[in-house]
């Protein structure tokens, strides 16, 4: 019997990781596979035990294998080299098999998670983009796949040509939430989608904070872009600090209900954030330039920058005080937008990127 | 003795003569109506018979068959009251006999229509305008209406119509020989602002109102998006002010159709303002498109040539919703019933407006929104992506803030921008001369590659736009539509770049997650 073979069976009898990290402490792999009756003798009522034995045949093994291939589901146990070493140390809870899709290589590199809340607002979406698009130059982004911050992160790794890989709370089948699945496709093709869950599983609400610590370990550092206090982004940020890795987090407005988590981390000691090259510094990396088209402006454009640079304005206010027509305004305005210049701060208020 | 009387029914938008015949023959005394009447047609005999009485003729009680040709289809209201009273008394040689003319003779180049009171007068009647066009296409002459419709009917040329007010007065008329129709006068657009809004009492919203401009402009569909107390109501009021002038076909069409639905105003006789129509949320299916037993028309066709706006636009029931796209498309509304198969023109320019999440405040600036991700997906799939597709602009409009405004000497009144929307229809017209597209929204594909064409610069702005926004394909086709229209208003032939990077602006929904 191989050793990942074992691995894999313990993985299928759905049995809760930590429960079995437990039982391996005790027993190696093939002491639970070889004497399993005698251990069953003492343990008469443990649920787990009897899970074990009801999937403890060849016959399911290979079923199994077969059932992942099929299905275009790869997977590597704890016994492969090429599991990410990140991962295998004791504080992590360690997955006994991963099962993926993509590249699973991107995980060799440094990885950075991003994380947030899945309520993001404009600001969060902007900051997101920003730091992660020069950010993704140099590390994996790993993240979550859920809505807001997670999704804005992946797309914009994707986006810079950097690789991400996206951890989830549930099987490869049950991508949740739905409105991601587009997303999650194109980090299938680009990057890579990796989970401890088997493939049938559904997300739980016991699921999504136990992939977290997935998340924090399979990273040098966590960066909170936007928590509110209780966020599940905090769950990770406790992981890594647990497991030893950095904390950065993003410092934002001390009324906003969405900085109350990240201001709270950097009470607690973790690194403030405003740029990428924070992170860059921290890790002594050499800083990404930021891909920046020279463009000629023309006179109207140059006066909305110029207005732009004491802080953002609303449309309503550009037009009073530039004194273009509005089809002016919002050409050029466009046109800035276009560039990348200006960005839409929240609706019809803009500001300087 | 038998008696014929022409009069006239509508079926849709388009009539036929029904010859009303009424005959006098032995048996106990008794009035019957066939031919398919409804219960409105055989209430008629009643409303006949005083009516009669009480004009100082005589009624004899007798056995009287009504026949209603042709005889199979289904005939309703009370159009035809004053042909049956006539009809009765010429079959009684009454009132109608004219020693030196044959009765029946003279009265066959009349149509009647009207309905009657119990005291004999002549009351006002749906449908006089598309049943006069109808009746002049198959050659009638003169058509006899009630008084209280000649407004409607003076615009109509090529047919002598009278109007009367009572029996007595129908009676006199086939008599006289010297009876004289109602002048007939030209349709003449109104043209001052009628708004119940003026563009210059809204502050702020530059960019929103530059965006109306443009849909007035072009006729392009709109869909405005924002937070409570934003003003998107009262924007929306502001449109008919700049809507521009119909013409004189367009009158003629919706009138047409507001005449079938009696909701035309009597003083006024046609419609000379764009419809502004807005059906409450509650409203059903068939409330907009038109149907029932009787396949009246809906909401959409009382919208012809004007506005449909949707206020609160997600509180729509789905299928209400989805209902609008085949018109939005074709302009003809299509009310297929098992009696019979109506089409009603429903060329209109759909206005919405909606909040961006359940509680309203998703993305605003002044207000935290309390709604979960799911939630607001929730709401946003609520319009579905066919629909939207059918959207040319969408503009986020959120609250002003007032701090930031300094002053208003920007407002422009609503006549100033009606004054641009029309002379940008001028152009349009011209352009689209000889074809059924009356406006830059409802270009076809192979007008688009001919009048949308861009140049090098143009194309450069796009693909940087769809690059940096991350539109869907669907928004490439709306985005050269608007744009034409921003180059028309601008003045110019071709579209050029400043005008693609404004249109770019109006796609507030089509941008992705980025």
């Amino acid at each position: 019997m191989l050793l990942s073979d074992l691995y894999l069976w313990l993985s299928f009898s759905r049995v809760r990781t930590r429960k079995l990290n437990k039982l391996l402490e005790r027993y190696t792999p093939e002491q639970l596979w070889d004497s399993f009756d005698e251990e069953i003798k003492y343990n008469p009522d443990d649920k787990a035990l009897s899970a074990l034995k009801r999937t403890r045949s060849v016959d399911f093994i290979e079923r199994t294998k077969q059932y992942l291939k099929l299905n275009n589901i790869e997977y590597v146990t704890r016994a492969d080299p090429i599991f990410p070493v990140s991962l295998a140390q004791t504080e992590v809870d360690p997955p006994l098999v991963l099962y993926y899709k993509g590249n699973l290589d991107i995980l060799r590199e440094p990885c950075i998670a991003v994380v947030g809340t899945r309520r993001a607002s404009q600001y969060g979406k902007y900051v997101t983009n920003k730091i992660v698009s020069e950010l993704a130059q140099r590390f994996t982004i790993v993240s979550g796949l859920a809505t807001g911050i997670d999704g804005y992160a992946h797309a914009a790794a994707l986006d810079a040509g950097g690789n991400t890989a996206a951890v989830l709370g549930s099987g490869l089948f049950n991508v949740t939430p739905v409105s991601n699945v587009k997303l999650f496709d194109d980090i299938c093709k680009r990057g890579t989608v990796v989970t401890e869950y088997t493939p049938d599983t559904h997300a739980t609400e016991y699921t999504f904070p136990e992939r977290n610590r997935i998340i924090s370990g399979l990273c040098k550092g966590v960066l909170v872009v936007e928590a509110s206090d209780g966020s599940g982004s905090l769950i990770t940020a406790n992981c890594a600090l647990e497991q030893g890795r950095d904390v950065f987090a993003v410092p934002g407005d001390i009324d906003k209900i969405r900085s109350i988590g990240t201001n709270k981390l950097i009470k607690n000691g973790a690194v403030p954030v405003t740029s990428a090259n924070d992170i860059f510094d921290y890790y002594d990396v050499p800083h990404a330039g930021r891909k920046q088209k020279s463009v000629e402006l023309d006179f109207g454009q140059q006066k909305i920058l110029d207005m732009l640079a004491n802080g953002e304005a609303s449309f309503d206010s550009l037009a009073e005080r530039s004194g273009m027509s509005i089809a002016e305004l919002n050409t050029s305005l466009s046109a800035l937008v276009i560039y990348g210049l200006v960005h839409e701060v929240s609706k019809n208020v803009y500001g300087l990127s | 003795m038998l008696a014929r009387i022409n009069s006239y029914a509508l079926s849709g938008l388009n009539g036929y003569k029904v010859s009303v015949e009424v005959d006098i023959h032995a048996g106990l005394p008794g009035i019957e109506v066939v031919g398919l009447p409804d219960t409105a047609v055989k209430e008629s005999r009643e409303r006949m018979r005083s009516a009669i009485k009480n004009s100082g003729y005589d009624f004899t009680p007798h056995k009287i068959t009504i026949n209603l040709a042709p005889a199979h289809t289904k005939k309703e209201g009370s159009v035809f009251d004053l042909a049956i009273a006539l009809g009765v008394l010429c079959a009684t040689e009454q009132g109608v006999v004219d020693e030196h003319r044959n009765p029946l003779r003279a009265l066959e180049d009349y149509i009647f229509l009207g309905e009657l009171s119990l005291s004999g007068s002549v009351r006002k009647i749906n449908g006089v305008m598309p049943i006069l066009i109808s009746a002049r296409e198959r050659g009638f002459k003169k058509v006899v209406i009630p008084k209280e419709n000649a407004n409607e009917a003076k615009y109509i040329r090529g047919v002598e119509v009278y109007a009367v007010g009572s029996l007595r007065e129908a009676v006199a008329l086939v008599n006289a020989s010297d009876a004289l129709p109602i002048e007939t006068c030209d349709i003449s657009p109104k043209s001052a602002a009628r708004a119940s809004e003026d563009l210059k009492y809204v502050k702020g919203q530059y960019s929103a109102k530059r965006a109306l401009e443009i849909a007035a402009a072009g006729g392009h569909n709109m869909l405005m998006i924002g937070s409570p107390g934003g003003g998107k109501t009262m924007l929306a009021k502001c449109l008919p002010g700049i809507l521009p002038d119909m013409t004189e076909d367009e009158i003629l069409e919706t009138t047409k159709i507001h005449s079938v639905a009696g909701i035309l105003d009597p003083q006024a006789g046609i419609v000379t303002e764009r419809p502004f129509r807005t059906p409450h949320h509650t409203s059903s299916k068939i409330a907009l498109t038109g149907g029932g037993s009787t396949s009246h028309p809906g909401e959409i066709s009382y919208a012809h040539n004007g506005v449909l706006f949707l206020d609160e636009l997600p509180e729509y029931p789905r299928g209400v919703l989805e209902i609008l796209r085949q018109p939005l498309e074709d302009g003809v509304i299509t009310v297929s019933r098992a009696a019979r198969s109506v089409e009603y023109p429903a060329d209109f320019m759909l206005v919405a407006s909606m909040n961006p999440c359940p509680c309203g405040y998703y993305g605003s600036a002044a207000h935290a929104c309390s709604c979960t991700p799911s939630q607001i997906q929730k709401y946003m799939s609520r319009i579905s992506g066919p629909l939207l597709d059918r959207i040319d602009l969408h503009i986020d409009v959120d609250e002003v803030r007032y701090d930031e405004l300094t002053s208003d000497g920007l407002s422009e009144s609503s006549a100033t921008v009606k004054a641009r929307v029309n002379a940008a229809r001028a152009v349009q017209t011209a352009r689209y001369a000889g074809t059924n597209v009356h406006s830059n929204a409802n270009m076809s594909n192979a007008m688009i590659k001919k009048y949308c064409a861009l140049d090098a610069a143009g194309e450069r702005i796009l693909s940087n736009a769809f690059d940096k926004l991350g539109f869907s394909a669907r928004a490439y086709t709306r985005i050269l539509k608007v744009a034409r229209t921003i180059a028309d208003l601008d003045g110019s032939e071709n579209i050029q770049s400043k005008h693609i990077a404004e249109a770019v602006m109006y796609r507030s929904l089509d941008k992705a997650v980025k």
